[in-house]
């Protein structure tokens, strides 16, 4: 068993709040990512679950046991360090039989446990060498060997992936998950690579400031970012933002702004207010001057536009906002033109200007309302 | 359609090679010559101070020489090393230090790593006053401090005595000699030992302690299998400047307390030599005894910086 509950969890450091009252379940069994920039006390929180730093407030619950003041030690969890910490004095097979000798199992039983791990993760041969000795996806091997050789009731992980090269993450992010399915553990995992957050989680929680600003599955947080900030941090580019105003105007509900026309759908009588429209960049597609009556219309002129491989990004200005738009290549664009771009209803979001929340339709009021802060 | 494969062209290797055009000799000979000329300052003192009162040991060495300017030096070739080689009270000297720089290693490897381990988790201006604390010691002239202990530790009114509650005569006896003589040094070298030990300590990166810790390691445990491991390095040096140094440390202790007694039980081998070259007036005696030793430490330093090197383990 392995469920964490984080109730109201504070840390501050004089004058800085580094974790700001946060609320959490993670179930057992979970892959629960904790995902935002650096400095937005992701660490730091993984750092509390795992005893390393006291908070300054809220509760650790493990299995309905309260560990807030628990010594690491006695919680059981397994960490692995975005550094590996691997000791540098010990092999390979001693840095992960290392939790086993602290528990002073019997020699040989060690042994045999870090063959079995080391088949797991494909070490064998190389149990007599010294970190040093090691390529870094090796390193990162064994930091995770040495995690899971005892069967500790959660993983943590602080960025494991992140002193890897791209072509050995996306191979371990496949082990990952494999590893996740075969142990059926509760990891908690900090990152801030979307891409990771996305692949590996079953749930991800994404962080600002201390605080908690969405928590959901990747479909979730992804197709319906609970705010501007996650809206603009997921995604490649991350979602266009664009000031706009939400108007009734001969019986229709629309929004608004220099050069951007969108028909939502019928209404009276809807109060107008400041918004912030959002369309991702490969939901944006070309259309003709006018298109069908109805349909969402962006109108600007192409800056520049960007060989991604198999596509093409091509950045836009639209009034005085730069919209990114991107396509199978090639999009037959050339800086300079001007360009008409529109997308389906069901891609536009809407944010609140002032507080960059999520804004949702209740129909029965016949007006768009801020929903209520995730939880 | 008909037509055929054509295989694309590779890039053709660059046969004509241009040449860059290289700074004049002049310049690039005053920037190969900078760093020298920072260098020169230490070098130059260095060889005046040490390489040429070396060089001119080495040639007293094979001479018989009273250091008066008067008397003519005698070449005697290597009998002064003959006669070294054979003197009974070399031996005693040699000994004498030997166990002098053990009993010396409780101060600077043995009690610095058990103060520097307790005092780790002291922080912030706490850990300024306890560090200013243990290194005061360090700072008192070895004479002055030689001075004060032979106040305290006289048999009849001094501190030592009346704190032990024992009548002992510290200076004058054997055995109770050669542990004031090491106590004082150790006591003089303790808050440096400690300094260096912790940075050591801060040296080691808290991520292994934190890894340890949660994979359930008790203190113990992490001290002995992880810390001192980690340590061994700083250690290991401590250790060389023990004994490299404790014979000179010791010899003002020795000169302004014992003179060397009771009976040279307290004459280490620098001791020794000093009375030898400006006692008896023996220079080259005096001289090959000191290329003596410093061939002896030499190796031995050689010897403790292969294992510190052995020992140093550089992660990343």
């Amino acid at each position: 068993m392995g469920r964490i509950v984080l109730d109201g969890l504070t840390k501050q450091y004089g004058d800085v709040v580094a974790v700001d009252g946060i609320d959490l379940d993670i179930a057992d069994g979970e892959f629960l990512v904790l995902l935002g920039p650096s400095g937005c006390g992701k660490s730091t929180l993984l750092r509390l679950i795992a005893g390393l730093i006291q908070p300054s407030g809220g509760r650790v619950l493990l299995d309905d046991e309260d560990i807030t003041y628990a010594p690491p030690a006695r919680r059981d969890l397994a960490m692995v360090f975005q550094s590996y910490a691997l000791y540098p004095h010990l092999t390979v097979a001693r840095n992960i039989g290392f939790p086993l000798r602290a528990a002073r199992m019997p020699r040989a039983r060690i042994r045999q446990r870090v063959e079995e791990v080391a088949a797991l993760l494909e070490l064998d041969g190389l149990l007599e060498r010294r970190p040093r000795e090691l390529s870094g996806g090796q390193r990162q091997r064994v930091a995770v060997g040495r995690a899971i050789i005892r069967d500790p009731r959660a993983f943590l992980m602080d960025e494991p992936l992140s002193n890897l090269d791209a072509k050995l993450r996306q191979a371990t992010r496949a082990q990952f998950r494999t590893l996740h399915e075969t142990l059926g553990a509760t990891v908690v995992y900090v990152t801030h690579d979307q891409v990771e957050a996305l692949s590996l989680a079953t749930r991800i929680a994404m962080l600002d400031g201390g605080r908690l600003e969405q928590v959901g599955t990747p479909t979730e947080v992804f197709d319906e970012p609970a705010s501007v900030f996650v809206a603009g941090f997921l995604g490649s580019p991350p979602m266009n933002l664009l000031p706009a105003r939400v108007e009734g105007h001969d019986g229709r509900v629309r929004v608004v702004a220099q050069g951007v026309e969108v028909d939502l759908w019928p209404g009276e009588e809807v109060e107008s207010r400041d918004v912030i429209l959002g369309i991702r960049p490969e939901h944006l597609r070309q259309t003709d001057s006018a298109g069908p009556v109805g349909t969402p219309v962006l109108r600007g002129e192409v800056q520049a536009v960007e060989n991604l491989g198999a596509e093409e990004s091509a950045q836009c200005t639209v009034g005085g906002a730069v919209v990114q738009f991107r396509g199978a290549r090639p999009l037959g664009l050339a800086a300079g033109q001007p360009v008409v771009l529109t997308t389906a209803r069901d891609h536009i979001h809407l944010f609140d200007r002032s507080s960059g929340r999520r804004l949702a339709w209740q129909a029965r009021q016949n007006q768009p309302t801020p929903v209520a802060p995730h939880r | 359609m008909s037509g055929t494969f054509v295989e694309v062209a590779a890039i053709p290797r660059a046969t004509t090679v241009a040449t860059a055009r290289r700074p004049p000799f002049a310049r690039r000979a005053a920037r190969g010559v900078t760093p020298y000329l920072f260098l020169l300052p230490a070098v130059g003192c260095l060889a005046v101070w040490t390489y040429r009162p070396l060089a001119a040991a080495l040639n007293l060495s094979f001479f018989s020489w009273n250091l008066l300017p008067t008397t003519p030096k005698e070449y005697v070739g290597l009998d002064n090393y003959h006669r070294l080689l054979d003197l009974p009270e070399l031996r005693t000297a040699l000994w004498i230090t030997a166990m002098m720089t053990l009993a010396l290693m409780l101060f600077t490897v043995v009690l610095p790593t058990i103060v520097a381990l307790w005092t780790s988790a002291i922080g912030g201006r706490g850990r300024t006053v306890y560090s200013a604390l243990i290194f005061a010691p360090v700072l008192v002239p070895p004479v002055a401090g030689a001075a004060l202990w032979q106040w305290m530790l006289d048999p009849h009114s001094g501190a030592v005595d009346k704190v032990l509650g024992a009548e002992i005569n510290w200076i004058h006896e054997t055995r109770p000699a050669q542990i004031a003589i090491v106590v004082i040094t150790g006591w003089h070298l303790l808050g440096f030992a400690v300094l260096v030990v912790s940075a050591g300590l801060a040296g080691i990166d808290e991520e292994y302690r934190n890894a340890a810790v949660l994979d359930r390691a008790s203190r113990w445990q992490i001290t002995r299998w992880i810390t001192l491991p980690l340590l061994s390095p700083t250690l290991v040096f401590l250790a060389l400047m023990t004994i490299l140094m404790s014979g000179t440390l010791t010899f003002p202790l020795i000169d302004t307390l014992t003179q060397g007694g009771p009976d040279s039980q307290t004459t280490n081998v620098y001791y020794l030599l000093w009375e030898y070259g400006f006692q008896n007036f023996d220079t080259g005696f005096a001289s090959a005894a000191g290329l003596l030793f410093f061939v002896a430490f030499g190796v031995i330093a050689v010897g403790l910086i292969r294992l510190s090197d052995r020992l140093t383990f550089h992660d990343s």
